[in-house]
């Protein structure tokens, strides 16, 4: 149960049948194809081609897909994204590869549609600017560019600021020495400017227009051609139809909707063609003959070679990979420890020298998680909607290992809240106070932290001694393992005397340890430190290198670890938090002093208070425990940097694909 | 002037509550942008920025927590009052300046390295796990800063003076 043995396959069979070899990798989804090596006699498949061209229709039914899913009203519940794939068997699967191409062309009507909705829109939009354009000239009943007989001239524009026609007649005179015959007219004055046609004789028109300039007088912008009221009718018009063109548009994309499961089939169809094409790449072919090589888990390995020789009469090889073979990493583990495997991937899988780190840490993850949420109020919710997604839904492999791992972190919290007493805060003794008159005293089965943080510090200390020890355990194995035993030795045992000795002298800054166990951690830390000076430099050349080495590593050390074991002080801080907030949404909730209001109140207080407190302090203990793996855990043992196994299989969203049996 | 150290004490308990929320309230701010244009692309990513944006929240938390432990402490919140002595108040003060000053500082370096996150997310959203890890390495700073107030404070309750 760890890091699964691969083997490498290499496949020869005959041309013909390089299709259905791949339709049945694809299937079984067990082996991952390994670059094409460049040879004379071999040659690749160029399916570049077939690859855009289905990308194409992909990308098609991706935006139809999107599209629909807008105007479908049938959307599912949060908790549907967990209901899983539906399964089709192969017969099932190949029947509705027949309605393909009608699907594709009704994407195409989708998308068509869609876009001439967004185009309508537009175009409503510039409408309706133009309307807004219109609406202060509605009186104007001439065309702007009408022009008169030769006798006279007409200005059309605006000012600025408000005037009434005498005081713009007025203002217009001031501005011209002699006597002028003009007649003006206000056709609206809106946002501050004066909207104005003004008609004069055409001898006098020039200084007309200069008087008019000098107030700041703007032509009527030039796309009003026609009688503005008329021209309003007109948008208007335009715009109602284009209202009704979007309407039935509209109308007609719903009614595509029916089509979204249809056009899910197709998604997932290309998906599958496009990786099987991308990865008939990487065969080789001669003329009649063809040889695909990759990894295979051991295990599955011997099944898959049978039946290819049986069905394609393929020549099939297994071997142990080469040393220097880029071998992917699959893991495989028990429920229990496949919990925590995302969260070494999101770190890094394990590299060539690692062993699998799930099984060991697991039991750490969970029972970390657990003292930082530490409420039983919390852990019991946990677990109950853990379970009951486990069984009410059929879950994909990497979902339900994220639910398992909530639901052991759920166990935990439930186990160390209570110990703790912890149950949503103390809503036990906050109703027992307030509704029944009843002291009821602490429910922890072993010391409340509130009461006592400098035990739990200390508490969390040891537990944090303990995990740095389990990842320097994982390094002596490690080492031991390949040889290494004299580095496995004096790289470990040091370090376990030296933090061992100096843990109860620091203890004893806080509390009263032992003269007999303080004298003993003395002898064990001297030890540990001499045995520290004395050995890590012994890579150096000479002897004052040796033992500058020594001196620096034990400064490191001394300081890493302290520094290490100090950031476990996090389990109370975080523990403390959950708790301290918890019970103070319960304090809020029993204000007033009316016991049914009281009572009203705290139910409301509570369910509110206590979702957003658990859902603030899920994440922090979630962030926390990957930070203490990550930085103080992992750092102690684990190399990382190993490839993820990505075999060609069934890489589907929506569809499972199944053997038919 | 009997009163003198409870009111020293209940004003650091309202320093640790008001710069340490501050704090988070401009840093939950500041990534809630950067998160905000994510969504305008990828509504699907909400939860993964989300979880982004509620870290620098947990200083304001913790400055909560102080101030309300204080007050606790004080028997202001419960219990009878009865005054301290002006040594013990300064003692309380001070104990709540570590939250609320790192708590304030660390909530906006918090906020800057979430909001680079969502870089992340937006760009590799296989990565956002490691996006929080660096998130999180700030956190550590206001984690000590409220154990030590938090101590400080259990402390100074149990000293006669």
């Amino acid at each position: 149960m760890a890091k699964l043995r691969m083997k490498r396959i290499e496949i020869l069979a005959l041309l013909e049948h390089s299709k259905d070899i791949i339709d049945l990798l694809q299937i079984k989804g067990t082996v991952e194809l390994s670059e094409r090596v460049e040879c004379d006699a071999f040659e690749g498949l160029p399916t570049h081609p077939s690859v855009s061209f289905f990308e194409k229709y992909l990308n098609e039914a991706k935006s139809a897909y999107e599209v629909l899913s807008q105007y479908d009203d049938s959307k599912g519940s949060l908790l549907s994204a967990l209901e899983g794939k539906r399964e089709l068997t192969i017969s099932e699967y190949i029947k509705k590869t027949e309605n393909v191409d009608w699907i594709l062309s009704r994407c195409a009507k989708v998308n068509a549609l869609h876009k001439s909705i967004q185009e309508d829109k537009a175009a409503l939009a510039q409408l309706e600017s133009q309307t807004d354009l219109l609406l202060p000239w509605i009186n104007l009943d001439i065309s702007p560019l009408f022009k008169p007989n030769g006798q006279s001239r007409i200005f059309v524009g605006s000012l600025p600021l408000l005037y009434t026609e005498e005081e713009l007649n007025e203002a217009i005179i001031g501005q011209i020495a002699e006597e002028s015959f003009f007649d003006l007219h206000i056709i609206s004055t809106i946002k501050e400017k004066t909207n104005i046609a003004l008609i004069t004789h055409s001898s006098v028109a020039d200084d007309v227009l200069g008087a008019l300039k000098a107030l700041g007088f703007a032509k009527i912008s030039d796309s009003i051609k026609g009688i503005p009221a008329e021209e309003l009718a007109k948008v208007e018009n335009d715009m109602s139809g284009l209202e009704k063109k979007i309407d039935e548009d509209t109308k007609e994309l719903k009614s595509f909707t029916d089509c979204l499961e249809g056009i899910k089939f197709v998604i997932d169809y290309f998906t599958l063609r496009i990786n099987k094409y991308e990865n008939m790449e990487k065969l080789s072919v001669s003329n009649n003959a063809l040889v695909i090589s990759g990894f295979i888990p051991e295990k599955k390995s011997e099944r898959l070679a049978k039946e290819l020789e049986e069905k394609f009469s393929a020549i099939v090889s297994l071997n142990e990979p080469d040393e220097d073979d880029d071998v992917p990493v699959l893991l495989e583990n028990r429920p229990f420890a496949a919990g925590v495997e995302g969260i070494t991937e999101m770190y890094s899988l394990p590299g060539k020298e690692d062993y699998d780190p799930n099984p060991v840490m697991a039991f750490f993850y969970y029972a970390l998680f657990g003292i930082m949420l530490s409420d039983a109020g919390y852990g019991l919710l946990m677990v109950i909607s853990m379970l009951f997604v486990k069984f009410k839904y059929k879950l994909e492999s990497n979902t339900k290992k994220t639910v398992d791992m909530f639901l052991y972190c759920g166990v935990s919290t439930l186990f160390w809240g209570a110990m703790f007493g912890s149950w949503f805060g103390d809503i036990v003794q906050v109703v027992g106070r307030e509704f029944f008159g009843k002291d009821i005293p602490s429910l922890a089965l072993w010391f409340e932290p509130v009461n006592d943080p400098m035990k739990m510090l200390l508490y969390s200390f040891l537990f944090g001694i303990m995990h740095l020890f389990l990842g320097l355990g994982i390094r002596f194995y490690t080492l031991w393992k390949n040889n290494q035993k004299l580095d496995a030795v004096l790289d470990v045992i040091p370090v376990y005397l030296l933090v061992t000795g100096v843990a109860p002298i620091g203890a004893g800054v806080v509390l009263d340890v032992p003269e007999t166990i303080s004298s003993i951690g003395k002898k064990l830390a001297l030890a540990g430190a001499v045995l520290i000076i004395l050995t890590s430099g012994r890579s150096a050349k000479n002897i004052i290198g040796k033992l500058g080495g020594g001196l620096y590593e034990l400064y490191n050390t001394g300081a890493g670890y302290m520094g290490d074991i100090l950031s476990y002080s996090r389990l109370l801080a975080l523990g403390l938090s959950t708790g301290v907030v918890a019970s103070v949404i319960n304090l809020l909730g029993t204000m007033p002093s009316n016991k049914i209001l009281k009572a009203i109140m705290l139910i409301f207080v509570f369910i509110f208070g206590q979702g957003v407190n658990l859902a603030i302090n899920l994440i922090g203990a979630y962030v926390h425990t990957n930070r203490l793996f990550f930085v103080e855990f992992f750092s102690k043992f684990y190399e990382g940097g190993g490839r993820a196994f990505t075999p060609l299989k069934m890489n589907t969203s929506y569809f499972k694909i199944k053997e038919e049996k | 002037m009997e009163n003198l150290g409870t009111v020293l004490a209940v004003l650091g308990a309202a320093i640790a509550a008001v710069l340490s929320g501050l704090g988070s309230a401009k840093g939950v701010g500041l990534v809630g942008q950067a998160a905000a244009g994510v969504i305008t692309e990828d509504p699907s990513k909400f939860g993964k920025v989300l979880i982004l944006v509620i870290l620098p929240g947990t200083q304001g938390l913790y400055g909560f927590l102080t101030a309300f432990l204080q007050l606790v402490q004080l028997n202001i919140i419960g219990g009878e009052y009865v005054p301290i002595s002006l040594a013990k108040g300064l003692m309380y003060f001070g104990a709540c300046m570590p939250i609320a000053i790192v708590g304030y500082f660390s909530a906006i370096a918090q906020a800057k390295a979430a909001a680079a996150g969502v870089n992340i997310v937006a760009k590799k959203p296989a990565e956002s796990g490691k996006a929080l890890t660096f998130a999180a390495m700030v956190e550590t700073y206001a984690v000590l800063a409220l154990l030590i107030s938090i101590l400080a404070m259990f402390s100074i309750t149990g000293i006669n003076l």
